[in-house]
């Protein structure tokens, strides 16, 4: 139960950037030059490294796809201690505790 | 919590007012009605082309960088072939992936990159936040004092549309949603209109095929309605804003197109006729490039066969 509550900002966000994902993203179509686009990737950091790291690893990802970058491959760093995992349309859930 | 939009807002905010009340002096001395609504228009309009104008080193570059596009075209050629009538999702994200190291590679891409996509939007919510301090008789933070705060707050247009107001707050203002409709449909236009001559003209063969092209024309029908929810919530002064920096990017691309268009490319081929006919004119002969197709290779490895099955092979034929 304490773990789900640890989780719950970030859950939120993941709900905000799902929804953009769905609603927003498509009216301008693909316009990134990484991948994957900034949307998943700020989804992705979110999901691993909470609201805080992760939106700033989002921000700074944004600032980063500009006409001057080079573009290309650019995925969410693994956690050091293990992803959390997700939930099938992409929440995140508490990690299994290891008996 | 501080309010971080506020503070990221704030220099926006500032820049914003000094450029409308710098547009709206300059307009007065020239002879204009301060107190008429089109004088802020004008001022509105001032503001976008300074914008607009900032960004175009952003936009010449997005070019530039597109240009190696055509570098690109056989190796893309090869990653779709190999990817060819494999449609499920894990194929296709793969696809995606090796087509976008490839451009990382060679450090071009068809995407614009986010940044633009959002450079406006400090502006178009600094005017925002702007106009609706001005409505309420607030004074700026800037160089917009009392007077003219009060002065843009109730500046109107055709007799009765305020520019603070949007078709939501009109409370049945005819003349606000008749303006707002109007705008929305010169929006749907322009925007409209600037796609079309993308897509048209120049857009290589390479990028046709592709499935994000698809996607981008879906996106043709889906705007209309993204601009009529915004002529109902925004107010008249912002919407003139964005419809003036559409029109303004309807002719950027107009100049682009003509100008560098995209290699491989339909305005390419015009574009190259008309530098072969200015040299023809001038006397000098151009170098004629001719480039061979590239066979297409197969996707496949072809298995290695032993000696004695390839004799099998034979012999049963």
């Amino acid at each position: 139960m304490c773990d789900h509550l640890f989780l719950v900002p970030r859950n939120l966000f993941v709900g905000f950037i799902l929804g953009w994902r769905r609603a927003i993203s498509p009216i301008y179509g693909n316009v990134c030059r990484y991948y994957p686009s900034c949307s998943a990737y700020g989804l992705g950091a979110v999901q691993q490294f909470g609201v805080l790291r992760g939106g700033v690893m989002t921000g700074w990802r944004i600032i980063r796809c500009n006409p001057w970058a080079r573009g290309g491959i650019d995925d969410v760093p693994a956690r050091m201690d293990g992803n959390f995992p997700l939930s099938r349309h992409g929440f995140v859930l508490p990690k299994k505790k290891e008996h | 919590m501080p309010d971080i939009l506020g503070i990221i807002l704030w220099p926006f905010r500032w820049v914003i007012e000094a450029l409308l009340v710098g547009f709206h002096t300059a307009l007065t001395a020239l002879g204009m009605n301060p107190g008429d609504g089109w004088t802020w228009v004008l001022s509105i309009v001032g503001l976008v082309l300074v914008v607009r104008a900032a960004l175009i080193p952003i936009f010449v570059r997005q070019i530039k960088s597109q240009r190696k596009m055509l570098e690109v075209a056989p190796e893309l050629q090869r990653i779709q072939a190999k990817y060819k009538g494999k449609r499920d999702q894990f194929s296709r994200e793969a696809m995606t992936r090796e087509t976008m190291a490839l451009y990382g590679k060679h450090g071009t891409s068809p995407f614009s990159s986010c940044i633009p996509l959002i450079a406006q939007m400090p502006v178009f919510f600094g005017l925002f936040t702007t106009l609706s301090n001005a409505a309420m008789g607030l004074k700026g933070i800037g160089l917009m004092d009392l007077d003219l705060a009060t002065n843009f707050g109730k500046a109107t247009i055709f007799g009765s549309a305020p520019l603070h107001s949007a078709m939501s707050t009109a409370n049945g203002n005819m003349a606000v949603i008749w303006v707002a409709g109007v705008m929305v449909v010169a929006m749907t236009a322009s925007q409209f209109f600037t796609q079309r001559q993308i897509m048209a003209k120049n857009i290589s063969q390479a990028t046709k095929e592709s499935a994000t092209y698809r996607q981008q024309q879906v996106l043709l029908y889906i705007l209309p309605l993204v601009f009529l929810f915004s002529g109902f919530a925004f107010p008249l002064g912002v919407m003139m804003y964005w419809l003036v920096s559409n029109f303004w990017t309807m002719g950027q691309q107009f100049v682009v197109i003509r100008n560098m268009p995209t290699p491989g490319s339909e305005a390419y081929a015009a574009w190259e006729a008309r530098q072969l006919k200015r040299n023809e004119r001038k006397g000098i002969s151009a170098p004629v490039v001719e480039e061979a197709p590239e066979e297409p290779k197969q996707a496949q490895r072809q298995q290695p066969v032993g000696k004695n099955r390839a004799k099998r092979g034979k012999g049963k034929k």
